[in-house]
């Protein structure tokens, strides 16, 4: 039977062709070699996040998540086939998207996302281009788990959420705080237990970064009442 | 014609740069600046803020005889406000306020971190480009969006500089940091040829490095000889940069920038910038570092951004002109920034 490959896109790490062949569309991805990175470290990377990607899709789809079906791994030559999934980025999207649109993803991803949580996996890239939104069925996938994990460490699921505040602070600054909102909605249905806490560490994980008043603030007034 | 001098002491250079903007042109007139070298350990910021002080006069002179106008032809004095060493900050804000006060010209604030990238663009001719900004106070990546710097991406605990210098110095290879315009950690990775697996710690577009150097100088203590430690130095900065060059990557596509733009202390390193540059043309983009003169901190880009702020009315009171230790790159509005 005839089939065909065609290179669709070149992410960070990988290049995604679209095989058609047994009458049907699949999705092949290869992490491929970089020229920057030293040669025995690119092997064990590309092996590594080959074999967790496939692990983590596996069982993410067994679970009912909204995520591409793995259908064949091969760790050596860092490959991955798995299911094609009609849609677009949101990070290409989400500007030209209706707030009650937008309100409905987010309270969706929160949703998935913390169902993810509630199987202990992290994404640990989970930014706007990780999401493909498909307009004629209103509907959402989470893809590349390169960087995800199993962890019960909240700092992980922190990390998650505080990833996409950032990338939509980045892309479209004005709808942060809606699309948080409802982020954080559709997270406490799936994840209730330990939203306060999570919630608690996003806020911490912000203060972090480099040179922020308020960390200076926190202090003063700790100082105040030793 | 429009002349603004710009002063530099946020951390452990103290630098006055001039320039001059006519019609057609902007020109760099002077950059001079003296650097602070700790005997040991690390930069103490009274020492350095000490040496700002005994060297401003100096440094000051200097510039204007090498622009060759008189201080009276000067038509705004940029200070960097911070982010910075609050006792290192004082010296050039306590210059800045005085030359304003008794001279009567302008006081223009600038954020050091945006004075970084401004330059680096001038220099490099980019209008719109993705930004690695790689220091010993910062490590981001930040694009322009909405009259301001947005961090797509940076540390989450300390920043590459700071892990190269303090692994450089608690091996005792340090100081000097830098010998030959070439850092230790560089020189000592020559005598190495293995890689050892270190932790790589790379959430989106964020990057940790503690991990790393807690790793790294563990491996360290361990190594009996030369090579040994080559091995470490060699792996260290492998996986140090090429963890940048990832976030740096996956941010370009996530952006669709043309341009890449290596800028800060760090930019100067030779290793990290042919990783940088590898990547960028992998993806067609066009590349630009920043030459040494105008990477590491320097008095001209003060200048050079705070005649930008200087043509959109930005100025400050003298009284009102307090140092900021901190005072993030996305806090600052910056009009000649696109919608």
């Amino acid at each position: 039977m005839a089939s065909k490959l065609t290179l669709i896109s070149e992410g960070a790490e990988a290049k995604i062709y679209v095989l058609e062949a047994l009458g049907t569309k699949l999705i092949v991805k290869h992490r491929i070699s970089k020229p920057y990175r030293h040669p025995l470290f690119d092997k064990l990377f590309r092996e590594r996040r080959t074999k967790t990607e496939a692990k983590i899709l596996a069982k993410l789809y067994l679970s009912g998540l909204p995520v591409p079906a793995p259908l064949f791994v091969d760790p050596f030559n860092s490959i991955i086939i798995m299911e094609y999934i009609l849609g677009t980025k949101l990070s290409d999207t989400i500007e030209y998207l209706r707030n009650k649109t937008i309100s409905t993803i987010a309270s969706r991803l929160g949703e998935y996302v913390g169902k993810m949580h509630s199987l202990k996996i992290y994404h640990g890239d989970l930014t706007l281009a990780n999401i493909l939104y498909n307009e004629t069925t209103n509907t959402i996938y989470i893809i590349d788990f390169g960087l995800a994990g199993h962890s019960t460490d909240i700092e992980e699921y922190a990390i998650d959420v505080h990833l996409i505040e950032r990338s939509i602070n980045a892309l479209a600054p004005e709808i942060t705080e809606l699309f948080m909102k409802n982020f954080w909605n559709g997270y406490a249905r799936t994840y209730s237990e330990k939203y306060r806490e999570i919630k608690d560490r996003v806020n911490e994980i912000k203060l972090r970064g480099r040179y922020i008043e308020e960390r200076l603030k926190r202090r003063i007034e700790y100082e105040r009442y030793r | 014609m429009t002349f603004i001098l710009g002063i530099e002491s946020t951390s452990h250079t103290f630098g006055i740069g001039i320039v001059e903007k006519n019609d057609s042109n902007i020109r760099i007139l002077a950059n001079v600046y003296s650097k602070y070298v700790p005997a040991k350990g690390g930069i103490h910021p009274r020492e350095a803020s000490l040496h700002h002080a005994r060297e401003a006069p100096q440094v000051l002179k200097s510039a204007l005889n090498k622009a060759g106008i008189h201080i009276r032809d000067i038509d705004g004095i940029a200070v960097a406000l911070g982010p910075g060493l609050g006792p290192c900050l004082r010296i050039g804000a306590t210059l800045a306020r005085f030359l304003a006060s008794y001279y009567s010209k302008p006081l223009i604030p600038v954020n050091h971190a945006v004075a970084h990238i401004e330059i680096g663009k001038f220099v490099a001719g980019f209008t719109d480009p993705l930004v690695i900004y790689v220091s010993g106070g910062n490590t981001l990546i930040a694009i322009q969006r909405k009259k301001r710097y947005r961090v797509l991406g940076e540390t989450l605990d300390i920043p590459l500089g700071n892990l190269l210098d303090t692994f450089a110095r608690e091996v005792g290879l340090a100081p000097p940091y830098v010998v030959n315009g070439k850092h230790q950690v560089d020189i000592c990775s020559d005598w190495g040829s293995n890689f050892i697996d270190l932790p790589y710690t790379v959430k989106g577009i964020d990057l940790s490095f503690s991990g790393l150097l807690t790793a790294s100088l563990k491996h360290a203590e361990k190594a009996r000889s030369k090579k040994e430690l080559g091995d470490v130095c060699l792996s260290l900065r492998e996986t140090a940069f090429d963890m940048i060059v990832e976030v740096a990557e996956r941010a370009l596509l996530l952006t669709g920038k043309k341009e890449v733009l290596l800028v800060g202390g760090v930019a100067s390193n030779t290793a990290l910038r042919q990783k940088l540059e590898a990547m960028a043309t992998l993806h067609g983009a066009k590349y630009k570092g920043t030459s040494p003169d105008v990477s590491g901190d320097n008095g001209a880009m003060i200048a050079y951004t705070g005649l930008l702020l200087f043509l959109h009315g930005i100025t400050i009171e003298p009284e009102k002109a307090f140092i900021k230790q901190r005072w993030r790159l996305d806090e600052v509005d910056l009009p000649w920034l696109p919608n």
